[in-house]
């Protein structure tokens, strides 16, 4: 691929806590294409989180630089805001704003950053959940949403922002068995219209299913990465095979 | 002196008014004060989160000081020192509240208020969850709009019912402005104890009268509390 096409390049990341005495990620480097759909695997507290988190800059690295779009988001002279309005991110909780409606969380930061006029938001916002099956709900409160409704909201109300890359951290965790379908459902939607993704999941057949690359962590660094089906079928890395072994 | 001196409240009719407007007093001068000091209390609390050391020391001092030193100290101070030299016209409102003493009181209620509502209001904000902050702040929202439009609204669920406990804090405080000479319920007790030779009396029934106060206001405070909390889900 041209290097015109590199959306996020990650440079010898690292990111301790505590002064030092918690690594969380250790000399990173990645490099995130348009068009591309990178799984992130790996056991619990490897810095899967940490490192996707740092692509928005939600955790501030301790080394290292994140270019997006070509410009270093760890320069501390850089108006994080304006990029990160172009980068969507999904949590595992969904964090909806508990006080405002479906309608109102959608239109929240189109409207206060004088993206949108209201009804353009509106507008845009009624789209988005009409596409998901939820324009009903427009006007209720998040507390009377099912799991499966409030985590496919907040992807729509990142959707609105028009991001170039979403990322997704353990999307469907926190959902019941039967609603874990249908978040997954509208990523690989997205993944078909060619939206660029980030995705730290524990859902290995959907990370094979969905994934162009797929990259396996532990002990906050990037050991392996490949074609989904390679690094599922052929691992090489004795740990990644360990953890196959007990994921699969 | 014998049990029944505690409830001799021979002085009553006569001065009753006494107490009434000394109630009055209390209340407004408490209510006043904490409302005054909800907009210092908010700045202080901001700065007490700000990233900036600097700021967050200047916060912390201010906080420290009034919460170490006695109201009766920062009152004196704020009487003697600061209103002597920043005269207040003596003028009354509802003819009984002179302004000139009234004044100086809720500065100096307001002042030591501030100190503890910041707190409050910290507390507050803490207490809502992380992550929304993370997903304003992930879709663009600067810092500023993210605490206006989505931490502080949450927060203030957390807020209110201590704002109102720190109301209900100042009506019993506030009696330390008698010792002024600002005419609220204890000051009443003590004019009418000097001028009746009635020495319990007056103050059991200022006793009884904040008690009539505060007890009511604190279970309905935390029957709301309770209740708005049943209100939360996620
Ligand atoms: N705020 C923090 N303070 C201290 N340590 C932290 C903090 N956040 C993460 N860590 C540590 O950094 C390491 C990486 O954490 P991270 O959350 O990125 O792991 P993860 O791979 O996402 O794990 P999981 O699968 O459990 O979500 C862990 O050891 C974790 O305890
Ligand atoms: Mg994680």
């Amino acid at each position: 691929m041209a290097t015109s096409d590199k959306l996020i390049s990650v440079k010898q990341l690292s990111k301790t806590y505590n002064k030092g005495e918690v690594v969380a990620l250790n000399n990173c480097n990645i490099d995130i294409y348009r068009g591309e759909v990178v799984v992130i695997i790996g056991p619990s507290g490897s810095g899967k989180s940490t490192l996707l988190r740092s692509l928005n800059m939600l955790e501030a690295p301790t080394k290292g630089d994140i270019f997006f779009e070509g410009v270093n988001l760890a320069d501390k002279k850089v108006n994080i805001d304006l990029h990160r309005r172009r980068m969507g991110m999904v949590f595992q909780h969904f964090n909806l704003f508990p006080h405002m409606t479906v309608l109102q969380n959608i239109t929240l930061v189109p409207t206060k950053l004088k993206i949108k006029t209201q009804a353009e938001a509106n507008k845009t916002a009624y789209a988005l959940l009409e596409r998901i099956g939820l324009s009903d709900k427009a006007n209720e409160y998040p507390s009377m949403l099912s799991g499966g409704q409030k985590q496919r909201i907040a992807i729509v109300r990142s959707l609105a922002m028009n991001p170039e890359v979403m990322l997704f951290d353990e999307p469907t965790s926190a959902l019941d068995p039967e609603m874990v379908g249908e978040v997954l459902s509208l990523i690989k939607d997205l993944a078909k219209e060619g939206m660029t993704m980030v995705i730290v999941t524990h859902e290995m057949g959907f990370a094979k299913e969905v994934a162009t690359r797929a990259v396996f962590m532990a002990d906050g660094a990037i050991l392996e990465e490949n074609t989904p089906k390679a690094l599922f079928d052929q691992p090489v890395d004795p740990r990644l095979k360990d953890f196959l072994s007990k994921v699969l | 002196m014998s049990p029944t001196s505690f409830f001799n409240l021979s002085f009553l009719p006569k001065y009753t008014s006494f107490f009434i407007k000394g109630v009055e007093y209390t209340l407004l001068i408490s209510i006043v004060s904490v409302l005054i000091a909800v907009i210092p209390a908010l700045l202080l609390a901001l700065m007490r989160l700000s990233k900036s050391r600097v700021i967050r020391s200047i916060s912390g001092i201010y906080i420290a000081i009034f919460r170490s030193t006695p109201l009766l100290v920062q009152l004196a101070l704020v009487y003697y020192g600061l209103f002597n030299l920043v005269k207040i016209p003596s003028y009354h409102l509802f003819g009984f509240i002179n302004l000139a003493m009234f004044i100086p009181g809720v500065v100096a209620l307001a002042l030591n208020s501030a100190a503890y509502v910041a707190e409050i209001f910290r507390a507050g904000i803490l207490a809502v969850d992380s992550g929304q902050n993370e997903a304003a702040r992930s879709l663009g929202l600067p810092a500023s709009a993210s605490m206006r439009y989505v931490v502080l609204p949450q927060a203030i669920k957390n807020i209110l019912p201590a704002l109102a406990n720190e109301v209900i804090t100042m009506v019993k405080e506030s009696s330390i402005l008698s010792t002024l000479g600002m005419m609220e319920l204890m000051w009443a007790a003590k004019t009418v104890s000097a001028t009746t030779y009635i020495t319990i009396g007056p103050y059991v029934l200022a006793a009884l009268v904040y008690f009539t106060i505060n007890y009511p206001a604190s279970k309905a405070i935390d029957a709301i509390e309770r209740r708005m909390r049943r209100g939360d889900k996620r």
